[in-house]
């Protein structure tokens, strides 16, 4: 009975039930505590249709992609290195596990004494909130390369960045391409923290919106993020795919 | 034998993380001399900074009545995460229907949920339980449904097989089965939690050490508040190495078997 109906339509009932909750808890609180899905498409809508929401939300985006893309250019080559040299590893590997759990809205106050609130704290925050979780994937990545490709290339009398560029990076795509989709998860947490911490790009209307008499304006920029990281994840699985479809061959899409 | 070089090895880690710690410390300082002495501060300055907040009690006091929304944050989230958890795990009907769900309200970035915090339950230490708890509870559920799902359908059949039903199939097999991932999902709990802990202190009413690095901000004082944000970040990490520690002790043969 369960399996015979496909995956959408449990993701149907799913959407289903959540609105119908949601639709009763929002009649029984009222608008001031929890707007109701009927109060809140209207406004959704209409936010959508005056459209400063989005460039606001596309200018969020985008700054958190450079500092995503600076944490992926630093982070994976160094997490690989961790795992390939020993003394390296020792060095940095105890202050990556602090960076991964250290709090960004601590270092929030620190970032703003030292870089001011403008791009450079956003560029900050979001590369050490994301930064240390692609190390850490690229080392085990790196750790758990079959010993085997390595010797035999070596048997090839392939070494040096031959090495890294023939043998270990392709072997690592998938490792690759987990990093990037928890790392933009991160990325995107750390974004707004910063951005509802100066009060200024999309996470600042976050703030703004919790003013509002109604709460159905929050609740429409909570679904908007929700669109945007659903998509942002998507975007990372699709490109893992396009460039090497045989990884998603073998590990089932992942 | 395997246990005593097992000792061995990891003593010799304690080593490589002191002479890390110190080397870090060392780059640290340098780093610091090199930029302007007025914003950025030496790990000396904070060394010195921190031990007058000690030597004063107020950073004693601060980082207790800090750990208790931490406590009293991350209790509800297990309390709210193992039954949930469980539930979507064992559960198909469960987990079809409030796996997307919780998937979709995981998407979001916890701390956008902080203003609808405070029209909930206001600025104090509900509002930062409440910050806790929204921040902590969805990866708990996540990890202890996907380790739910994975418990070995051969040891139920074999239970089954010898007649366990009822509660004792709770108590001798789900428990013991169950008591893993509990405790891996108390590993990513506390962290998230202690991350919540000075997050809630920043974003709502500043008090204890939010009180602390906000005051800290208006005097440019780089020590305190770095000093603050390392004092947080090493009791996350020593949490979850002692839930690490717990993990080998009570469940070391889940680790073995797999």
């Amino acid at each position: 009975m369960i399996r015979r109906h496909p995956d959408f339509v449990w993701g149907l009932a799913s959407l289903g039930l959540a609105v119908v909750v949601w639709e009763i808890a929002g009649r029984l609180v009222g608008d001031l505590l929890f707007a109701p899905p009927s109060t809140v498409v209207p406004i959704l809508i209409s936010l959508l249709m005056d459209g400063r929401i989005l460039v606001d939300l596309a200018a969020t985006v985008g700054q958190m992609l450079a500092g995503f893309a600076l944490a992926c250019v630093v982070g994976f080559p160094l997490g690989v290195l961790m795992a390939r040299v020993k003394w390296i590893d020792m060095l940095v590997h105890p202050w990556i596990s602090m960076l991964v759990v250290t709090s960004m809205a601590a270092l929030a106050p620190i970032a703003i004494l030292l870089l001011g609130t403008g791009f450079m704290l956003r560029l900050f925050i979001v590369f050490a909130g994301s930064v240390g979780y692609i190390v850490l994937i690229a080392f085990d990545g790196a750790r758990s390369v079959s010993r085997e490709y390595v010797d035999v290339a070596r048997s090839f009398q392939l070494r040096g960045p031959a090495l890294y560029r023939r043998v270990l990076l392709p072997a690592l795509f998938p490792y690759a391409m987990t990093a990037a989709r928890l790392g933009v998860t991160h990325a995107l947490r750390a974004m707004i923290m910063a951005e509802m911490f100066v009060i200024t790009g999309f996470g600042g209307m976050i703030y703004r919106a919790g003013l509002e008499i109604s709460t159905a304006y929050l609740i429409s920029h909570l679904i908007l993020l929700m669109a945007v990281s659903g998509v942002l994840t998507w975007a990372v699985r699709r490109t893992g795919e396009r460039l090497a479809p045989w990884y998603a061959l073998k590990y089932g899409g992942a | 034998m395997a246990r005593i070089a097992g000792i061995g090895a990891r003593s010799g880690h304690g080593v490589l993380y002191v002479s890390s710690f110190v080397a870090g410390l060392v780059v640290w300082h340098l780093i610091s001399r090199m930029l302007p002495g007025v914003t950025f501060a030496s790990p000396l300055d904070v060394f010195a900074a921190m031990s007058d907040r000690v030597a004063d009690g107020t950073l004693p006091r601060a980082f207790a009545s800090s750990l208790m929304h931490f406590g009293v944050g991350l209790a509800i989230s297990a309390m709210i995460a193992i039954p949930v958890g469980l539930l979507i795990g064992r559960n198909d009907i469960a987990r079809r229907l409030l796996n997307p769900i919780i998937n979709a309200l995981f998407a979001i970035p916890s701390v956008a949920f902080v203003p609808f915090i405070v029209i909930w339950f206001g600025l104090f230490f509900e509002a930062r339980v409440a910050v806790v708890v929204i921040m902590t509870v969805f990866d708990m559920i996540i990890t202890i449904a996907a380790g739910a799902r994975a418990i070995d359908p051969g040891v139920l059949g074999a239970a089954r097989a010898f007649g366990v039903r009822g509660t004792r199939m709770l108590s001798a097999i789900y428990l013991p089965a169950s008591l893993p991932f509990v405790l891996t999902a108390l590993r990513v709990g506390v962290v998230r939690a202690t991350n919540a802990m000075i997050t809630a202190e920043l974003f709502l009413a500043a008090v204890n050490l939010g009180k602390m690095m906000q005051s800290a901000s208006s005097n440019f004082d780089i020590a305190t508040m770095m000093g603050v944000v390392f004092l947080v970040s090493l009791f996350g990490l020593a949490m979850q190495q002692l839930v690490g520690l717990l993990e080998g002790r009570l469940v070391g043969w889940a680790r073995q078997a797999s």
